[in-house]
Parts: structure tokens; sequence; C-alpha cells
């Protein structure tokens, strides 16, 4: 094995990460504000990938303001979820809001299934990015690295959004004590929407961003969101760099792990998880729960 | 005794059921008491312990498993291979359950979850074992358990039994024990209650049971699949656990058959029953937060 064809598997992991990173970040920062564990967080990202076949009419083209008009409805339609379903079950034990978003899943499956037909979908790269590159005297598809410019680009400004704006310190307080907050006379429940909404788009600009080197079906979004679960619990449920981590070191498992035991590298994925769950509960970065007396 | 009343039109129903359905209903019936038995079992770490797992169907899966591969490699006699399906569900369940009935909560959840789809990706991808994502099909369970009307009492005697120990469970001791450590942990420790020991035992005992009900699955299909270990597998059974009520003890059950029956009536009109069934739940957590249990305002075992 050459260190090409290593570099190789590299960057491919790295872009099957990148995609993991846009589909989790959203789902941990709605566990962290909302406390809701969103089983409808894949569909979002398959809702995604459609809407941006819908938008540019199957135009590879229009890839660039289709990915953003993807983001802009998939703030509304989040808005718009957290207002009518997410808001009366805050409050309400887990399993009912696990029950709200697994019945939204099943109703943007088939209603997906409905408005766009039950056949794959795809939309080749722009042509301009429909190439490979060649690396290490091998081909590596020039798109790729659009998918991993935008991750890292969108996780720059996610960090200078929580970090240096106070809208962003307040979804950080929101995810340490909401009821402090609201004390101190911040409009909590509008700081909430704002995240669900912020967290559906993320996950939409994921399926969107893929959809030119992969077909999609309804049915990719039960494994997507099983895939963002892995990704936040390694990471670290609620910390926006722990989805990087996590993401990153689940692309490079599955590339690194197909090479090794080809059929079990999902397997890895899994121990991986597991492992995470029994030695650190709270994730890599994760913070540990505060006790509460 | 209006109570015992009921209890035998039950009783007499469930009893002469097989006799008065056709044979497309019978085979509803059979899958709404697989669903109830698996439910049942569900909730008895669900509704006694407040754990939810989001991994029993691993369980009902090995137990599937166990019981096609022993028929299909061993040519074990199809009753024969019922001990065995819960005694690998068992022995997987206390597995699982050592390391997760530590944890609390949402990590709860997402160990079991985590659990099970690791089981899940072997089975789905171990061809030389499980046959992979072809699964084992074309299975014979005998002339005897073919017969639907006999698979049928072989389910109704399973269910009733996992039913009546739920029941006994409830009223016992341990039923007390583990609820008295849901409620609060520290309390139940102080006065001498070990919750690991309590958490563990019935989490294996509600996998054990599972695995019967995938015992069932496989003579009623004929076959299994690495579906049956997979998460929305588990989705299922806590959907027709809280569609039920998982607060009333008959909680599961009714869930059980309104979602099995709803589920086959809507599919003989459309394709889209997911949708249906979305829109179904939707309502019942935005409008009915104690399930259909719940209607009749009566906490069955409170």
């Amino acid at each position: 094995m050459d260190i090409g064809f290593l570099l190789l598997q590299f960057l491919t992991g790295l872009a099957y990460a990148s995609s993991l990173f846009l589909l989790a970040v959203g789902l941990s920062l709605i566990f962290g504000a909302l406390g809701i564990v969103n089983f409808a967080h894949g569909s979002f990202y398959m809702l995604g990938a459609y809407l941006l076949y819908w938008v540019v009419r199957g135009n590879p083209e229009g890839l660039w303001w289709g990915m953003l008009l993807v983001v802009a409805l998939g703030l509304v339609i989040g808005a718009l979820v957290e207002r009518l379903l997410m808001r009366p079950v805050y409050g309400r034990p887990e399993h009912y809001q696990i029950l709200l978003t697994y019945a939204l899943l099943l109703v943007i499956e088939d209603g997906v299934k409905l408005l766009f037909g039950p056949a794959y979908k795809s939309l080749g790269p722009p042509a301009a990015l429909a190439y490979p590159v060649w690396i290490a005297g091998a081909p590596f598809p020039a798109y790729y690295f659009v998918q991993i410019a935008l991750a890292l680009l969108v996780a720059g400004l996610l960090w200078f959004f929580l970090q240096r704006t106070r809208t962003g310190a307040l979804v950080r307080a929101a995810t340490l004590d909401r009821e402090m907050l609201e004390a101190l006379g911040v409009n909590v429940p509008k700081l909430l929407t704002a995240v669900f909404a912020l967290g559906v788009a993320l996950a939409t600009l994921g399926g969107a961003a893929t959809l030119p080197m992969q077909t999609v079906s309804p049915g990719i979004a039960v494994e997507a969101v099983i895939s963002a679960f892995i990704v936040v619990v390694v990471g670290g449920l609620g910390s926006v760099w722990g989805a990087l981590l996590g993401a990153f070191l689940i692309g490079e498992i599955q590339a690194f792990g197909v090479l090794i035991l080809p059929d079990f590298a999902i397997a890895f994925v899994y121990l991986l998880m597991v492992v995470v769950l029994l030695v650190r509960p709270w994730g890599l970065l994760g913070r540990p729960p505060a006790v509460r007396t | 005794m209006k109570a015992r009343g009921w209890l035998y039109l039950i009783a007499a129903t469930l009893l002469a059921a097989p006799w008065v359905l056709p044979g497309y209903a019978l085979e509803v019936a059979i899958q709404v008491l697989i669903l109830a038995l698996f439910a049942t079992a569900f909730n008895l770490v669900f509704a006694e312990t407040g754990l939810l797992s989001f991994g029993h169907a691993a369980f009902f899966g090995v137990g599937a498993y166990t019981s096609a591969l022993l028929m299909q490699r061993a040519s074990w006699p199809y009753l024969l291979t019922l001990p065995a399906a819960v005694g690998t569900a068992a022995a997987l369940a206390l597995l699982i359950g050592f390391f997760s009935v530590r944890t609390s909560r949402i990590y709860f959840t997402m160990l079991t979850l985590a659990f099970a789809q690791l089981v899940w990706a072997v089975v789905h991808k171990w061809y030389a074992f499980t046959g992979g994502d072809n699964g084992v099909t074309g299975l014979q369970p005998g002339q005897l358990w073919s017969d639907p009307h006999a698979l049928y009492y072989l389910a109704l005697l399973l269910t009733v039994v996992t039913f009546l120990l739920a029941v006994r469970l409830h009223l016992a001791p341990f039923g007390y024990a583990l609820r008295a450590i849901r409620d609060n942990q520290a309390r139940a420790e102080a006065v001498g209650l070990s919750p690991f020991g309590y958490l563990l035992a019935a989490f294996t005992l509600s996998g054990a049971l599972a695995g019967a009900a995938g015992f069932l699955q496989v003579a009623w299909q004929r076959s299994a699949f690495p579906d049956f270990l997979y998460w929305t597998k588990s989705a299922e059974v806590i959907i027709a656990t809280i569609l039920g009520g998982a607060q009333s003890i008959l909680g599961p059950s009714l869930g059980s058959l309104v979602f099995v029956e709803l589920g086959a009536f809507v599919q003989s009109h459309t394709e889209y029953w997911p949708l249906v069934l979305g829109l179904v739940l939707l309502g019942l957590v935005l409008f009915l937060p104690r399930g259909l249990a719940g209607l009749g305002g009566a906490r069955a075992g409170d």
C-alpha cells in the first residue's frame, strides 16, 4: 500500500466526513439548545436533496444559487415545524418528543414520495467540476473538494456566530440554562425557533450538497439520521466541535475500515459509538451533565 | 362482577377468532399477537423502570435468527427452537443490559440503539452465517405450524403467558422495587435496593420475551431478515406501546391491535401507510398524550 493510495483514501474519508458534519451539526445544535432528540433530522437532509433537484429542475449548473435557495427554504420549514409541532412538547417526557419527530420522519418520507415520485433522483456536478483531479495517479472527483471546503466554511461561520455574536452567546447560554435565560428577559421561544430553523437549514444544505455525487431516494433518511446520531454521540451531544471531530472520525473509519474488513466497516463505526458511550457518555468534546441540587 | 364478564368476553373472542376470521384476517391477527407480545415485553422495561430502550429489535431479531438458523442448518423441529431463541435473546440482553442499565435516560436510549445497530450490522453483513441481507428464507416449520390456526393458538398462548407474567411482576415486590428505582434512585438505594441488579434482571427478562416474539415471527413469515434488527423495528414497538398507553398494563396489546389492524386496513387502500401512521402519531402526541388507554381515564394496575 503506497502513500498516494492512502492519501486518496484519506481524502475520500474527508469528503464523506464533510457531508456527515453538515448533516450532524444541526442535530447537535438542536439537542443542545432544545434538548430534543430529532429523529426527523435525516429527513430534512433527504428533503434538502429533493428540494435542490426541484429548484434547479435537474440542471446541474444551477447548483450554487440552488443551494442558497434550499438553505432559505430549510430555514422557513424549520421555523414552521418548530412553531407548530415542537413547541407543544417541550418539557414533556423524552418519548413524546421521539414519537413526534419519528412521526415527522414518516410524514416527510411519504410526502416526498407523493410530491416527487418514488424514483431515485440524481444530479451531476456542474460542468466546471465534472472532471477528476489526478492524485498519485488515481482519479479523485473534483466536486469532493467543494464538499470539504463547504464543511470548513460552515464550521468557520458557526464558530463566528456562536463565539462572536450576541445571538450566538444566547444560543450557548440556552444549552446551559434556559430558565435563567428566560429570567434575564431573553425571548427564549424565539431563540429556540431560530436554533431549530438553523439546524434544519444545515441539514437541508448537507443533503443538497451531496446530490451532485449521490443518487437519493426517500429511504436515505433513516440511514442518515442514524449516521448523524453516531457523529453527535461520539463528538458530544450539543457540541459543534464535537460534531466536526465525530464526523472526521466516522468518515475516516469508514474509508480505512473498508480496506481492512470491507463488509464490517459499518460495524466498526457502531463499535466506536458503543465504546464512547461507555467510557465518556457525554462524548469526546461534550460537557458532562451538570449536577443539579 | 362486571370486570369478570369483560374478561370472559375477551377470552371467548380470542379463542374463537381463528374459526371466525377469514384466511387473511387470521394472518393479520397472528401479527397482532406477535407485536402485542413484543410490546408487552418491551414495556416491562419502559413502564416499570422508565428506561426507553431503542434496541429491543436486537432481541426480537436474534430470537428470530436463532430459530431460523437452527431449523435451516440443524433441522431442529420448530417448537424446540423456542427455548434456544429465548435463551440467546436473554444472553444478548444480559450482555447489553450489563453495560447499559448503569447509564441514565438519553444515554441509555443511545447506548441500546448503538448496541442493537452493531448486532444488526453483523447480521446484515455476515453472509457465511446469517445469509447477510438475503436473510434466511424458505423455512419449513412443519405441517402443524404451517396451519395458521395452530400458529395462532401458539402465539396466543405465549402472549397470554407474557401478559400474565407482566401483571404478576407489576404486583410483586420486584415491580414495586423497579418503580421505586424509577421514581427516585437515590432513595431506593438508601433503603437498600440495588438498582443495577433489579434493572439488569428486568432488562434481561424483557429481552428474553422479545426473543419469543421473534421466534413466532419466523413461523409466520417462514424467513428471517436483517430488518428484524434494524432501528425502525425498535421504533415500531415503541410506537405500538405509546399508542396504546405505556402506563396501562393492557396498553401495549391495545396499541398493537390498533397499529397492525390499522396498518392492514390502510395498506389495502393506499401505499401511503407511513404517511397515515405519521399523521395519526402527530395527532396522538399533540392531542392524546396518554395513549388510547388514556381515553377511558382508567389506569389499570395503579
